[in-house]
């Protein structure tokens, strides 16, 4: 056989995904009779219609696969039966050898659209960057941090804009916010999220010792307002205000805007912009991004454990990954994977090598999900 | 006055150059000399300082001496224009330093982008740096408005050019051309109307309109100072919108004789300051922006009760109108008149606060 790069599953995966095909097929005929009742109701039908859209694609492979099936069960009777005529044999045998090679692919196909996959994952998103402890250092590498995901960005062909940033006394950043557009964002950055630990010597260090500081990272999916549902009514918007009467009363240069979501109490300011409708549209983008992310933490706790302890599960305060300058490496912990080239991770080169690893990392932990469910 | 007069005041065709979208990427350079190409009977706009060329240069070192001495200045303000007349504080004036900064140099440098310890190299300069010194003392000592030094105002989405002679466009302002992409939203006969920005000035509103409106409306524009059609001129074609933004010289409605009845809204941020304020007012509005933009008479009314006069005869049945006013007394006095001496014309007059809770604006729809 050729040594095609088709996975095998195990046996026991494919004995759990049969149950579910079944389940699916069942489930398919039972919809298309619902469907053709007379006695159906217009609404019943739309949402009938509706799941059996959603079913299609599995249903389509599964055709495919059944009919594949019905072939490679075919050759295996005729091989049993002429089990003398060689030429025969050596043909069955051949085209018995592609059609279980057509099953596998089938196979490994749909078990891929069977793994649950994280709607989220083909949003843009909000990036936050947070000095921790560790002072002045910590916003030094705040600024680093966030200037590789901004390296990294314009490597893959993605839009990096600066939302806000909120500057240290040495030009560090305390805090910094960048939206990131372009394809699947959040599903590549979405493991970035969580402590990043630095060990090196500051530049403000005369000693010459070696410090250890940490930087918070989250990543936010993207969302807009009909994703968070949110009304007019529920936001107060304050603007700097001088007293006095305003309008043309007032010259001000002063655009800082600030967004209060007035059910969850949450609030966003933004004053990077020289205008007070752009600082606006950006508090509202970041009010979005939080609303939204909370909204899907909360349905994350409801699910399982396991799921909550998975990668990606956004815990902010796991310390993900050590930056570590004078021995040149940066390690992440979850994976346990050790980078030695620093500079080319803090350049945005070298972050694949986590970032391939984690979303690896997460497709085995779906299939040990999947496994474990039936 | 007839209509017409319109491009009398043309702007010189070398803007199609300079889209904004360009310029505020790369601001790539731009030959102002071509100005003079224009007809000499047309007003001429200043160039904002972002879209000159960068044909100065001056040494890092004399570059950071200029910063230095402006921040020291800066700081040297503390809270005494606050105290004074509600003028910006320090802190404010040293972000405008950053952002002067950012629009006259070559690269946008940013003042801490200035190497402390190298400082041999030349930086190409959109102004002299005895301009710059010229320019930022003006701003302290003189309390001249930061939009007139650097030529533009951040305004909504766009980058508007002013001058003096030209109102700078207010904040408050903005939330005047969310409401018109309010109404339009959901009704298509305003959004394929005729629209009108009384007083343009800049022509902020006009072109914050015109962009809503896209290519299924239009938009006249008017204004009695020919230097404010030739600054709105500048920039509406600065954001291509010639096609949908029409200028028309001329007081109030006198220049749309032509329109009675036919438009679909009115929009209107008219001079509402009472006269008996305009010697209190903060320095850099009181000393350095046209009066006429200002006054709106003894209760500062004149010019509101002119446009709500006007608007029953002008608008066509459906039609919107909004206008900004001075606060609390003159929207009650505003909606007073709409419901009763103008009528029953009129329906759904509101009162709009600002994001700082002062009643700031009147919208409403002709009957």
């Amino acid at each position: 056989m050729d040594m095609d790069m088709q996975p095998q599953l195990s046996p026991n995966i494919i004995r759990i995904m049969e149950h579910r095909l079944s389940a699916i097929e069942y489930r398919t005929a039972f919809l298309h009779n619902l469907v053709n009742q007379t006695e159906a109701s217009p609404a019943e039908c739309a949402r009938a219609n509706k799941e059996l859209r959603k079913l299609r694609s599995s249903m389509d492979l599964i055709t495919h696969l059944r009919s594949k099936q019905k072939e490679i069960n075919g050759l295996r009777s005729l091989l049993a039966e002429c089990s003398e005529d060689k030429d025969m044999v050596n043909m069955a045998t051949e085209e018995l050898d592609q059609a279980v090679e057509g099953e596998r692919r089938l196979h490994n196909l749909l078990f891929k659209s069977l793994l649950p996959k994280d709607d989220s994952d083909e949003r843009d998103c909000i990036l936050e960057v947070r000095a921790g402890t560790g002072g002045e250092e910590a916003s030094l590498f705040a600024m680093d941090i966030f200037k590789m995901y901004e390296k990294y960005s314009q490597k893959k062909g993605w839009k990096f804009e600066v939302v806000d940033v909120t500057e240290s006394d040495l030009k560090g950043y305390k805090e910094a916010s960048a939206a990131i557009s372009g394809a699947d964002v959040y599903g590549k950055l979405k493991f970035e999220s969580g402590i990043h630990r630095v060990q090196r010597v500051p530049v403000t260090e005369k000693s010459g010792r070696v410090h250890t500081s940490a930087v918070s990272v989250a990543i936010l999916p993207q969302a807009d307002e009909v994703d968070v549902q949110l009304r007019n009514e529920d936001l107060r918007i304050d603007t700097y205000r001088s007293g006095g009467s305003g309008g043309q009363h007032a010259n001000t240069t002063n655009s800082a805007v600030r967004i209060t979501h007035i059910p969850s109490g949450m609030t966003v300011a933004i004053q990077d912009e020289r205008s007070q409708h752009m600082n606006k549209a950006k508090a509202l983008k970041v009010l979005c991004a939080k609303l939204y992310e909370m909204e899907r933490s909360r349905i994350q706790i409801n699910r399982s454990k396991l799921r909550s302890e998975q990668i990606g599960s956004g815990d902010r305060s796991e310390r993900i990954r050590t930056y570590n300058f004078p021995q040149g490496r940066v390690t992440d912990h979850r994976v346990s994977i050790t980078c030695h080239a620093i500079n080319d991770v803090m350049l945005g080169d070298g972050l694949d090598v986590f970032i391939d690893a984690l979303l690896l990392q997460q497709e085995m932990d779906a299939i040990a999900d999947f496994s474990s469910s039936q | 006055m007839k209509l017409s007069f319109t491009y009398a005041f043309a702007v010189p065709n070398f803007s199609k150059w300079i889209k904004p979208s360009l310029v505020r990427n790369l601001h790539q350079s731009v030959c102002c000399y071509s100005l003079k190409s224009a007809p000499s009977t047309s007003l001429k706009p200043q160039i904002p300082l972002f879209l000159r060329p960068p044909t100065h240069t001056a040494t890092l070192s004399d570059l950071k001496k200029w910063h230095e001495w402006a921040k020291s200045l800066a700081s040297s303000v503390g809270t005494a224009f606050v105290d004074l007349d509600n003028g910006p504080d320090s802190s404010l004036l040293c972000r405008e330093l950053k952002w002067l900064m950012e629009d006259v140099t070559k690269d946008c440098l940013l003042p801490c982008q200035i190497p402390s310890e190298k400082l041999q190299g030349n930086v190409g300069l959109r102004v002299s740096l005895e301009d710059l010194y010229r320019l930022w003392n003006q701003r302290i000592e003189e309390r001249r408005p930061f939009q007139y030094i650097v030529g533009c105002e951040y305004w909504r989405d766009l980058v508007l050019c002013v001058e003096e002679g030209v109102l700078i466009p207010r904040p408050e302002t903005e939330q005047i051309v969310d409401m018109v992409a309010d109404v339009v939203s959901d009704n298509e006969g305003l959004r394929k109307g005729l629209w009108v920005d009384l007083g343009t000035g800049s022509g902020a509103i006009a072109i914050g309109i015109g962009k809503i409106l896209k290519s299924w409306g239009r938009v006249i524009a008017t204004d009695l100072s020919p230097l404010a059609l030739a600054v709105a001129a500048f920039n509406v074609q600065r954001y291509d919108l010639q096609d949908i933004i029409e200028l028309r010289q001329g007081s109030w409605f006198e220049p749309l004789k032509d329109s009675e009845g036919k438009l679909a809204g009115i929009i209107s941020n008219p001079p509402y300051i009472p006269s008996s304020h305009i010697s209190g007012l903060q320095a850099e509005v009181g000393r350095h922006e046209p009066v006429i933009a200002l006054d709106g008479g003894v209760d500062g009314t004149d010019d509101l009760l002119h446009l709500c006069k006007g608007a029953a005869s002008m608008l066509k049945p459906g039609g919107f109108f909004a206008f900004e006013t001075n606060g609390e007394e003159q929207c009650k006095r505003l909606v007073d008149y709409m419901e009763t001496d103008a009528g029953d014309s009129f329906l759904s007059v509101k009162i709009m606060p600002d994001f700082a809770g002062i009643h700031r604006f009147v919208t409403g729809f002709r009957k």
